[in-house]
């Protein structure tokens, strides 16, 4: 089983293909799904031997490599050359449209050996994905519903993508040498081969039925002589259907064959002067006890017949072992046996039911207007407050964000809460299945640049998807539609160098940020902290409980006006650092100092020019006032933080269930960030299995 | 249409009886307990009693070395369960071990293999019989000095470099569902062996066998690789395996057929996920030996061992021109053909990713390699003693009233045909890239068929028989074990 990802395409050609820069970014893709990306979804698909898959959906990441994947050590070509033939490597996407092109995206996949086992309640539809064939049009794929198509594979051992594709090698110790046609004659087959029976004998059909009979009938007679025989074979009749066994019959053909294909000399030989000829199996020749012997030894050992042998029937050769099994199996006792296992495994087996899925989504905005004040999903009443106080009025209230229809039976929130977006019911429903709008709608070609945007935080939400890019480097100011062109120009233009980097976002800041509770708590449960302790054995866990409820307490019993002076901590007034200098050398008992040039602060007016400045001024608009890229106003900020339920969009990630992707890949920290949000304690997210086709 | 008696093939059959028990231990879908359930079944349906059957010599080191590198036979002699610690460097190096387990008579299950394809293929070059089979063999993984997947020497390679000393260009047949890499491989850079292989391709054993891959140096062209994808049914299987056969056929003229009928292409099988019926999977067999050339049939893959068996049964009815009933015979092994003991088997009901548009553009692409061999081959040059030449046109006389024509007029046949198929050439014209069945060559008497037709003619042709003289023996149906 195998479970399909969609992800990055790395576009990187062959060679590059190998470099550990790559196994980064398509790492990423792996983590991505759970941890990183809120914005953009996408499904994991779980492959069964019929070839049939399964999907079911779980959060990944778009196609991108910046927003996570970049690595300090790696140079920057190397990064600008992936995002530029990112979009441009799909194969067989010639004559295809601009917005077929853009579908076609949505169906590639990534194959992973990474093997996955959901609930089969979480099943949701069924889907084909199928190794794309060069000779093969994307349109095929397009033209069906629910087929996708992938052309790499994620070796997670090498951490890269690859074609999975063998080689036939060449080379002298490859190839065979081929001969030479001959002009002698053919080896001579007496060498090679013995003749057991020729089809030339001259006999009729019946002659020989005939004949088999009759050596079922010497079998028959030569068990009721045989004393062994007639122990194991009470009855006749069971002595008839021994006789009748394969191997009686094909030394019956081997006699005929023997003597010249003459009946009469075959049933001579068939009755020579020492009695009836008797042709015993494996199965006849075992006595009982052997026989229940090797059963026991199989209970215990399973098929292992060297161990059998060696422990159980040490008188029996591996090959007397092997073909008594083959006959064994056809055995009552076995299929007994195998009967009673299958009714086992029958009542083991549960059925499944698959409920037809049909809670509504929390997506799902209640009415068609903008103001969602009808209470259904918070995310959509939200959604509605934001708009009216058009804070921007990006996105047309009534417009999809894909295919810009005005009518739809039903629509869905979509993208970042703050912008707006929304999807009608057919864009939703494509949305869902392929992780992609079906036209590329608002966004022009940049859908994912806005998808993007939104992930990696406000302001460049806004920038990306609306704002040009504008070079940062002094007096240059030139502006990119993408922000990959961006990078390219930062990089050939002004030199690949520290420049340049600010450019990339490398790994995502964060920080541990204390709520005033978790402060004040610090100082009222002091007894319970003991930092020292905790520091010489990190592993051992606070109980938080307790510090809870002690803090609870001491709140409730009022500990004092004090709290709050405790919590805010008091500014001490010290005075300027010439004269903390001063008071400090008169403690020492040293002289008081004289002023210190060097402490004197430098008149701004003389301060040196550097002659490179960290972070220059925006540019000035032609009315003089400086250009500034839009900041979220703190409104808007405290509006996400204090988000009870996560947005239908905008989710905190679900609980860490990939800690080693997390861990391996360092993103953790990412993580962190995104968890930060309060959540209830079974988040309803909008993204697991029940979501899909709601 | 009553069937003259000489209608049907003389067929040579391969067989130890010490190959069932080779075991490869537990838990390893490869049993070749099949290859014994499958002769007692030719034994109960009467159809041994129609064929020469030999027992193969154990192939020698020498024989095999004739492919395999020499250090790599060493090893396989020499190893043992019992001694496999003293060799894990070589076994690391040859690939033995997990897939390709030391088990107990390793080598020699090796050399009744081997020497079961060797011993068919200088039959073949005696021209002793037109139809040999070996389901022992098979082993297409097997490489120069490597062991993959389950195989160990590679039989086929063995047999078609005996075929190489007497026929000039010898054509390689896999059904089996995985890739025939090992035989490619051998014969990747020459242009006397074309393989072609049906198989699927990607995320599957052995990874190789893409369209692309066509051969290398001289041999460039000269493989042929269909890859197809999960649910291939019978249908979908003639419609690609036909057209593809008969422009090989067609362009690169072989003087003898090796076909690798590996059975794990078979609906339900343990490893596979085609979905091809016992009926579809003989359909190969049926088509190749209408070409009438000398054909040897080698066994395979097939890892549900009820089904390998009721295939390779029904192979060698289909080579021998027979017909036999759905109802199994009473044999040693019935029970495992429950519940239904029945030849035939129904297909499954899952879904066929291969659409035909796809089958469509996978063979269009494969006319296009295929176009640019060279299409007159060199003149063979044939040093088989030809003791039967007749004249001209008492031949043609004799190929319509006749099907079965001795070996050395066959061979004479193509030896002339360089002229002919220039006249071809320009007969045909732009039609090349048609579906063309049409073999080039009013000379070869299998080719003279027109494949289109091949629907109509399956039932008055080769297989129509007397039903009764093969049908089931009327017995008493033997009790199981009476002792256990
Ligand atoms: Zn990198
Ligand atoms: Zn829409
Ligand atoms: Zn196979």
């Amino acid at each position: 089983m195998h479970v399909l990802t969609r992800g990055v395409r790395p576009s990187i050609p062959p060679a590059r293909r190998t470099g550990q820069c790559y196994g980064k970014h398509t790492f990423a893709i792996d983590v991505a799904q759970e941890a990183i990306d809120n914005f953009s979804r996408d499904k994991v698909k779980f492959g069964w031997k019929d070839g049939c898959s399964f999907e079911g959906i779980s959060k990944t990441t778009q196609r991108d490599s910046r927003s996570f994947g970049i690595d300090v050590e790696h140079s920057l070509e190397e990064h600008i050359a992936a995002m530029e033939e990112e979009s441009t490597e799909l194969p067989g996407t010639d004559g295809l449209a601009p917005k077929q092109r853009h579908q076609a995206k949505h169906r590639e996949l990534f194959l992973s050996r990474h093997v996955e086992t959901l609930p089969a309640t979480h099943i949701r539809g069924k889907c084909t994905v199928t190794l794309l064939n060069e000779t093969e049009s994307l349109l095929s794929y397009l033209n069906k519903d629910d087929a996708f198509f992938y052309c790499l594979v994620f070796d997670p051992s090498q951490k890269t993508l690859l074609a999975d594709k063998g080689e036939i090698r060449v080379g002298s110790r490859y190839q065979t040498e081929v001969t030479n046609l001959l002009k002698e004659e053919p080896r001579n087959s007496e060498d090679l081969e013995t003749l057991v029976w020729t089809p030339e004998h001259g006999l009729t059909d019946r002659q020989i039925d005939q004949f088999l009979v009759v050596s079922r009938s010497v079998g028959t007679f030569a068990r009721a002589l045989d004393c062994s025989s007639s122990v194991k074979q009470p009855s006749l009749h069971m002595s008839a259907a021994a006789a009748s066994r394969d191997i009686t019959l094909f030394h019956a053909m081997d006699t005929l064959h023997k003597s010249g294909y003459s009946i009469e000399g075959a049933l001579s030989s068939l009755v020579p002067a020492s009695g009836p000829v008797l042709c015993r199996d494996e199965m006849e020749e075992w006595s009982a006890s052997e026989a229940n012997l090797f059963e026991e030894a199989l209970d215990k050992y399973g098929k292992d017949f060297t161990d059998i042998r060696q422990d159980f029937l040490p008188w029996k050769t591996l090959k007397n072992l092997v073909e008594y099994y083959y006959m064994w199996k056809t055995t009552d006792r076995y299929v007994q046996q195998k009967r009673v296992k299958a009714v086992e495994a029958e009542s083991k087996l549960k059925q499944v039911y698959i409920p037809n899925y049909n809670k509504p989504n929390p997506a799902l905005v209640s009415s068609g207007g903008g103001a969602g004040a009808g209470g259904a999903p918070a995310a959509a009443g939200k959604a509605g407050a934001v708009l009216n106080g058009g804070t921007n009025g990006t996105a047309a209230p009534n417009l999809c964000a894909s295919c810009q229809v005005t009518n739809s039976n039903q629509w869905y929130a979509w993208g970042p809460q703050h912008l707006q977006y929304r999807l009608c019911g057919s864009c939703w429903q494509y949305w869902k299945k392929y992780g992609g709008l079906k036209t590329a709608g608002v966004f022009g070609e940049s859908e994912a640049e806005a998808a993007k945007g939104a992930r990696e935080g406000d302001e460049t939400a806004l920038s990306a998807s609306h704002r040009p890019h504008r070079c940062t480097v002094l007096n240059c100011a030139k502006e990119f539609k993408l922000r990959a062109h961006l990078a390219r120009h930062v990089a050939t233009a002004h030199g690949a160098g520290e420049g340049a980097r600010p450019v990339m976002k490398t790994r995502a800041a964060f920080y541990l940020r204390a709520s005033p509770f978790t402060r004040l708590a610090r100082r009222l449960a002091r007894a319970l902290r003991r930092p020292r302790h905790y520091a010489h054995s990190p592993f051992s866990p606070i109980n938080l409980h307790q510090v809870k409820h002690e803090c609870t307490l001491a709140m409730a019993g009022g500990v004092g006006a004090g709290i709050g002076a405790e919590v805010r901590g008091a500014a001490r007034a010290r005075g300027p650092v010439g004269a903390v200098a001063a008071r400090l050398a008169a403690a020492h008992g040293g002289a008081a100092p004289r002023a210190q040039d060097w402490l004197t602060l430098t008149p701004r007016d003389r301060m040196p020019a550097p002659n490179h400045v960290a972070f220059p001024k925006p540019p000035k608009a032609p009315d003089g006032s400086l250009m500034y890229e839009r900041v979220a106003s703190r409104a808007e900020l405290e509006a996400r933080r204090n988000e009870p339920a996560p947005a239908p969009v905008l989710t905190p990630a679900p609980p860490l269930k990939r800690r080693a992707y997390d861990d391996i890949n360092g993103l953790d920290m990412y993580y962190v960030v995104l968890q930060e949000p309060p959540r209830p304690p079974h988040p309803p997210h909008p993204y697991t299995m029940e979501a899909l086709l709601g | 249409m009553a069937m003259q008696p000489h209608s049907k093939k003389r067929v040579c059959y391969y067989y130890d009886s010490d190959i069932g028990n080779y075991y490869y231990g537990q838990g390893h879908p490869m049993k070749p307990h099949r290859i014994r359930m499958t002769h007692n079944l030719l034994l109960n349906y009467g159809l041994y009693r129609k064929m020469e059957i030999y027992r193969p010599h154990k192939a020698t080191a020498d024989e095999m070395t004739k492919f395999h590198s020499d250090d790599y036979i060493r090893f396989l002699r020499s190893i043992r369960p019992d001694n496999m610690n003293e060799y894990n460097k070589q076994m690391q190096r040859f690939n033995v071990g997990e897939d390709c387990p030391v088990f107990d008579g390793l080598y020699e299950f090796c050399q009744l293999s081997a020497g079961g394809s060797v011993a068919a293929a200088v039959k073949l070059n005696k021209q002793a019989s037109e139809i040999c089979i070996n389901w022992g063999g098979g082993l297409h993984h097997a490489k120069k000095s490597e062991a993959s997947g389950f195989c160990y020497v590679n039989d086929i390679v063995l047999g078609i470099l005996e075929l190489l000393k007497y026929y000039q260009r010898v054509l390689y047949i896999d059904i089996d569902v995985h890739h025939g890499d090992g035989v490619e491989e051998a014969f990747y850079t020459t242009d006397r062996v074309m393989t072609v292989s049906f198989h699927k391709y990607g995320e599957y054993f052995p990874g190789t066998g893409d369209l692309r891959d066509i051969g290398a140096g001289k041999g460039k062209y000269y493989a042929v690789n269909i890859p197809l994808r999960d649910g291939m049914d019978d249908e979908s299987y003639e419609s690609i395996f036909v057209p593809i056969i008969s422009k090989v056929m067609e362009t690169f003229q072989p003087s003898a057929v090796v076909l690798q009928c590996g059975a794990d292409s078979l609906t339900g099988d343990r490893l596979g996920c085609f979905n091809l019926t016992v009926r579809g999977h003989g359909r190969c067999v049926e088509l190749v030996k209408r070409f009438g050339l000398p054909f040897l049939l080698v066994g395979g893959g097939g890892y549900t061992i009820r089904n390998v068996s009721r295939c390779w049964t029904y192979e060698t009815s289909v080579a021998l021109g027979v017909e036999i009933a759905n109802e199994l015979p009473y044999n040693d092994y019935f029970e495992y053909f429950g519940p239904d003991f029945k030849l035939h088997i129904s297909p499954s009901n899952m879904s066929n990713q291969n659409t035909p548009e796809y089958l469509e553009k996978i063979k269009n692409r494969l006319f296009e390699n295929l176009r640019m061999l060279p299409h007159a081959p060199g003149v063979q040059v044939q040093a088989i003693p030809e003791d039967a030449v007749n004249d001209e046109s008492e031949d043609e006389d004799k190929i319509d009233k006749d099907e079965r024509l001795p070996q050395s007029e066959k061979d004479k046949r193509i030896t002339g045909e360089g002229e002919l198929s220039d006249s071809e050439d320009e007969g045909e014209g732009g039609r090349r890239d048609n579906r063309s069945y049409r073999a080039p060559q009013r000379k070869r008497p299998r080719l003279d068929k027109d494949l289109a037709h091949h629907k109509d003619d399956t039932n008055n042709e080769d297989s129509k028989d007397d039903v009764k003289n093969v049908s089931n023996l009327e017995e008493p149906k033997k009790e199981a074990t009476p002792s256990a």
